[in-house]
């Protein structure tokens, strides 16, 4: 886990692939969240796919939710 | 560096956007990142922008401070099924510019239809790993001419990009190539995982189209990764290029969803 500008950072991994452009992320502590790709993510056209290593930036205001905004080469 | 405020955020406090560098936005919450902003210039010259915010209030603001700094036309790419997305963009006045389809391509012959095309009895395909390196890079200079005496960098995909004169990059190990004579006139591209690989990029030159070379490379691609035991491959196509839909929807490919380029004049 780590912060970069005042987000909490965790990796996980893609355990489905829902409607709407969202993922749900297995967290490393293995709690589940609600996940969509970040804009600067879709911006470089980077997919993700199930079972993805990805990076979770988790939303300050709801921790059951975050945006993906790394994915790792598996 | 620039600012503004707003006082109108969910939990009603202060946010500030801040330009922190030449392509990157901040709001800011109590010196917390609560929103972020980035721009990036791409094919074309086209202004890519981003932003990422957990509020549409924050999310407005920092869309509103890039709209005041940056020049127009400034694009934005956004997931198709993405309707919350297309929403807030649309708030700010972006329309859409232009829609790509991804396809799951079938590799089964027996699916395809593609078993028993060949390519015209002067064209040759050479597979992935085999091409010389000096024709192919030859060929993605000349089909890259034809982009930008053409059609324009514009309606190309985002990743497509154009490269300085003399400046190619080609890996000859992800290029299946068409070959007549001497030279090489069609390139496909496969790159990406071995359970989900992507046709990148698929190229006839312009006097060579309409004999059948585009759906010949298609196939032994295809066919080699049906033999190489993948299921499928993934594709994405300009809704605008019928050609490229009509040949990749005449071998069973099926829409698996979209990527909509938004823009702002």
């Amino acid at each position: 886990m780590s912060r970069a500008n005042g987000g909490i950072e965790v990796e996980g991994k893609v355990i489905e692939c829902l409607r709407s452009a969202m993922f749900t992320v297995e967290l490393e502590n293995g709690h589940k969240v609600l996940a969509h790709i970040s804009g600067k993510v879709r911006k470089n056209f980077i997919k993700i796919y199930l079972e993805d290593r990805v990076l979770v930036e988790l939303s300050p205001y709801d921790l059951t939710r975050g945006r993906i905004v790394f994915r790792y080469r598996n | 560096m620039d600012t503004l405020h707003s006082a109108s955020h969910p939990v009603d406090r202060a946010v500030e956007i801040t330009r922190v560098a030449e392509h990157i936005w901040h709001a800011l919450e109590d010196d917390q990142v609560v929103g972020r902003g980035d721009a990036v210039s791409r094919s074309g010259g086209r202004l890519f922008i981003s932003v990422d915010a957990w509020h549409d209030t924050v999310f407005d603001r920092v869309v509103s401070a890039m709209l005041r700094d940056l020049p127009r036309p400034l694009h934005v790419v956004v997931d198709e099924a993405d309707g919350e997305a297309a929403v807030r963009w649309g708030r700010a006045g972006f329309v859409i510019g232009r829609r790509e389809t991804g396809y799951l391509v079938p590799t089964d012959p027996h699916v395809t239809g593609l078993g028993s095309v060949r390519p015209p009895s002067d064209v040759t395909i050479v597979p992935a790993g085999g091409a010389d390196e000096q024709l192919l890079r030859a060929v993605d200079r000349v089909i890259r001419e034809e982009v930008e005496a053409t059609v324009g960098w514009h309606t190309m995909p985002t990743e497509v990009i154009p490269l300085p004169p003399g400046v190619t990059v080609v890996d000859p190990a992800k290029f299946a190539v068409a070959a007549q004579g001497s030279e090489y006139v069609a390139m496909l591209r496969l790159a990406g995982r071995v359970q989900q690989p992507r046709i990148g990029l698929l190229a006839v030159r312009a006097g060579r189209r309409r004999r059948g070379i585009g759906r010949a490379l298609l196939a032994h691609s295809l066919g080699v990764l049906h033999d190489q035991g993948t299921e499928s491959a993934w594709a994405e196509v300009d809704q605008t290029n019928a050609a490229a839909v009509a040949l990749f929807e005449g071998v069973g490919a099926e829409r698996a969803g979209g990527t909509l380029e938004l823009v702002r004049r």
